[in-house]
């Protein structure tokens, strides 16, 4: 009687596998399919449109009623306006990492936390309307110009990734060990200097990763700059001039895009390349966790 | 023995001492360090004060309830409230089902090998995938090539994409937390595996699990870029409001946010931007407070831990 | 319960003098009216059973409970005569006269020339030449220059653990401290290491004041010249290690020493 019973449960174990598999196996599916899909339609303007690549990288050109379909305005614009986010919210989001681990009172860090996490909860959406609302005519007013530019969506930007790089760089300074503290200490270091030349070094693979993320959050992030950059298909002409990035050029054409148009193709591509960053940022933090090892 | 010689600063060699720049050096970081945390809640407190002061007045049942208007003034976001909740609804009954059967087996069952180096691969890489690029992706399969149109059942299928890795690595995490002993007691009682999973596991694992799954609803009810081009920026007039049809455009309250201020051409563009921005912060701190508090219970009734 | 440190030899300097030292974590006492004389340029071994105190009352000499939040040290502690608990006393600064070596060795992932010189790189030596003959006379001091000086630009963590220690050893020796603290300093390491390290110590007490906590009766016999045993936070007997190894005046030092409890 035991060996029925232990069948019958053995038999669900077996069907459960199944099932466990597959859904894993979704997985592999679906980035698969994506990857087809968006390398396809992709790449069709240069298969199907015969558009060369190095126009299409190059070129700053883009009206594609007139067959020109050049993304540089694009490319610079996503570059820029994550450049900024990264050299303002890298810093920051690191110094209060630093913060959170090695200097806040346990009573202080567990009230500050939940802010924390709040920003992360708040809609990309929503950062976009506070920035129109709020950072565009306090730009206007103090300097004159439309308000709208690489310098509002680089600060909006810069807020949304801080909860990011904030929670991973805490983490990478947990890790350092104790012992390296106390050594440094009892050498008679201070603790910003323990902070500084030791901890920091050691946490360094850590940070850079926390720092990476930033930058793919970043790279990816379309409607908190949508609603703040100005859409202006040229290639920035300086902080506070209207500009245009990959992202929010396709949320703003793909509306009026016809199927199997120019333009579709040329968003499409857009979209691919978005996709071939975003990947290769993974790879760059695996070959810096490998390096950490 | 010699007695010692009061000097001003008695413990320090004279000779080179640099020891007082160092400690200004060390206060003038630490303030620093200070300033930067407090810098970023205050700007919290800020947008969220300032948020409920421009919103507040746009709040009415009316608002939260009536239809939205193409030209004039004075809609409401009733449909798109709903679509946001029916969207979320049935991205979960599509994520929760995979990503926990995925969590469990790369938890539990297989530890290493090629199937689960890939599996893991996969979906560190569909989390990078940016909200857009997937929106388009959806738009490419299910609207266009599968020709459901604009349509909830797009959206929610693209949503799952976008939140499968997330919601795995928290049932992963969910079982990391539970004890190894509860597995092995199980075991040794003669339970099988999948057995010992689900009497003995998953109980425990529940509540984190549920902090994750509202923490994640969170971001979905909030999520704009992938839904624009699957599930529209429209919503069908046809059955009034309330439209359970997920094959038809199901515009949400964060796309209306984006479409009102790119598109739209009603002239209360603000008040219904500021209203629909409060509602969206409101639900989120509301999701973030029900993660932490359901969590906490569900531990406590399922495994009697406090 | 004041304990003086007698000695044969009444000009001995006293180097630090401890008088009613108690640390609480908390509500729990760890050191109950400590009271200690340590001698100038002699190695003071501090031994007991596991749990009495020994490493708490090392760490408060040279104020490493101000980094534990909840620990507080009372009583009156000084370095040649000066409070180093005072108002205005910058513990920084107390370090720099009083190192620490501590269990494990804890070598900073930098390499070896920058581990040694790190100390002293930030008390504010910024030529390289100074700094060059810092790191060899430290590694030589520490008994570790032959071994190394052919790769001070390598890793420092690509030592084995007894090199590791000498090097944590040589770190503190190029801040040039006045007194060397050392919590069980060899207890990591296996019986050749320790051995290295023990005479080490013998050398060391030429130039520093070496106070060392050690679990091992043996190593107190063989490295130290005066001895103080703890029990439960208290220290119950302290005088010449011959002396207290041999003619304990304390039945509990007397039932430690025979073996009575470990």
């Amino acid at each position: 009687m035991i060996a029925v019973r232990a069948s019958r449960a053995h038999r669900t174990e077996s069907l459960a596998l199944i099932v466990l598999r597959s859904a894993s196996g979704f997985f592999i599916l679906s980035i698969g399919l994506l990857i087809v899909y968006l390398a396809i339609e992709g790449t069709k303007l240069f298969t199907v449109d015969h558009k060369s690549l190095a126009d299409f990288l190059f070129s700053a050109s883009f009206s594609p009623d007139q067959g020109h379909v050049g993304a540089l305005a694009f490319i610079l614009g996503s570059l820029f306006v994550t450049g900024f986010a990264i050299a303002v919210g890298g810093p920051f989001g690191v110094a209060v990492g630093v913060f959170f681990a090695e200097l806040a009172p346990k009573r202080v860090a567990s009230a500050m936390k939940p802010a924390i996490e709040v920003l992360v909860g708040i809609p990309s959406v929503v950062y976009g309307w506070l920035g129109l609302t709020l950072l565009v005519p306090l730009i206007r007013n103090t300097t004159g110009s439309t308000g709208f530019g690489l310098l509002a969506a680089g600060i909006v930007l810069s807020l949304m990734i801080l909860p990011t790089v904030v929670s991973l760089s805490e983490d990478a300074m947990r890790v350092v060990p104790d012992s390296l503290r106390e050594g440094s200490l009892a050498l008679g270091a201070t603790r910003w200097e323990t902070i500084w030349q030791v901890l920091l070094p050691a946490a360094s693979s850590g940070i850079s990763v926390a720092v990476i993320l930033g930058i793919a959050r970043a790279i990816g992030e379309t409607l908190a700059i949508q609603l703040v950059l100005g859409n202006a298909p040229v290639i920035p002409a300086g902080l506070l001039s209207p500009a245009s990035a990959l992202t929010s050029e396709i949320v703003m054409d793909m509306g009026g895009a016809a199927q199997g148009s120019l333009l579709q193709h040329s968003l499409f591509a857009m979209a691919f390349l978005l996709l071939l960053i975003a990947m290769g940022l993974i790879v760059l933090v695996k070959l810096v966790a490998r390096k950490a090892a | 023995m010699a007695q010692a010689i009061v000097v001003s600063e008695p413990l320090e060699r004279p000779a080179k001492s640099n020891a007082r720049g160092r400690r200004v050096v060390d206060r003038l970081a630490t303030g620093l360090l200070w300033a930067a945390a407090l810098f970023v809640v205050f700007l919290l407190a800020m947008f969220v004060v300032y948020m409920f002061y421009l919103g507040a007045g746009s709040i009415s049942w009316h608002f939260l309830t009536g239809l939205p208007t193409e030209l004039t003034a004075g809609g409401g976001v009733g449909p798109e409230i709903f679509n946001s909740f029916y969207i979320l609804f049935l991205t979960l009954l599509m994520t929760v089902p995979i990503a926990l059967a995925a969590g469990i087996f790369l938890q539990e069952y297989s530890q290493t090998g090629l199937f689960r180096q890939t599996v893991q691969f996969s979906a560190e890489s569909l989390a990078t995938v940016p909200s857009i690029v997937m929106g388009l992706f959806g738009l490419l399969v299910f609207v266009q090539t599968l020709r459901w149109g604009f349509s909830a059942l797009a959206g929610a299928i693209t949503l799952t994409l976008l939140n499968l890795p997330a919601l795995m690595r928290v049932t992963q995490e969910a079982l990391a937390g539970v004890p190894a002993t509860y597995r092995e007691a199980s075991m040794a009682l003669g339970g099988t595996k999948w057995q010992t999973i689900v009497r003995a596991v998953l109980p425990s694992a529940v509540g984190p699990m549920t902090t994750g799954i509202v923490l994640i609803s969170g971001r979905i009810f909030g999520e704009t870029a992938a839904l624009i081009y699957t599930a529209g920026t429209s919503v069908a007039h046809g059955n009034g409001a309330y439209d359970f049809n997920p094959f038809h455009t199901a515009e949400t309250l964060a796309v209306h946010l984006w479409y009102t201020h790119s598109e739209a051409l009603i002239p209360d563009v603000d008040r219904i931007g500021n209203g629909s921005a409060l509602v969206l912060l409101v639900m989120v701190l509301i999701f973030n407070v029900a993660a932490r508090v359901v969590g906490r219970q569900l531990t406590v009734r399922l495994t009697g831990k406090s | 319960m004041a304990i003086a440190a007698q000695t044969d030899k009444p000009t001995l300097l006293d180097k630090m003098k401890i008088e009613d030292m108690n640390v609480y974590y908390g509500a729990f006492q760890a050191i109950k009216h400590g009271s200690l004389d340590v001698p100038e340029n002699k190695v003071m071994a501090l031994i007991g059973p596991s749990g009495c105190g020994k490493s708490t009352f090392l760490r408060a000499l040279n104020r490493m409970h101000d980094l534990t939040p909840g620990a507080r040290v009372t009583g009156k502690i000084t370095l040649d005569g000066q409070d180093i608990y005072a108002e205005d006393v910058d513990p920084v600064t107390v370090r720099h006269r009083i190192g620490m070596v501590f269990q494990r060795p804890n070598p900073f992932p930098k390499s070896i020339f920058e581990n040694v010189v790190y100390g002293p790189k930030i008390h504010g030596e910024n030529n390289a030449k100074k700094l060059q003959e810092i790191c060899e006379r430290s590694l030589r001091s520490a008994a570790l220059w032959d071994e190394v000086k052919d790769r001070l630009n390598r890793s420092a963590l690509d030592l084995s653990g007894g090199q590791q220690q000498r090097l944590c050893i040589a770190r503190v020796l190029a801040v040039e401290p006045e007194v060397i603290l050392m919590d069980e300093p060899a207890s990591a390491l296996d019986p050749i290491a320790t051995s290295k390290i023990e005479d080490l110590i013998g050398e060391l007490k030429r130039d520093y004041t070496v106070v060392i906590v050690t679990h091992s009766m043996q190593q107190a016999a063989r490295i130290s010249d005066f001895t103080t045993f703890f029990l439960l936070g208290e220290l119950i007997e302290v005088g010449t290690t011959s002396e207290i190894f041999t003619r304990p005046k304390d039945k509990r030092t007397e039932d430690y020493i025979t073996g009575r409890y470990g």
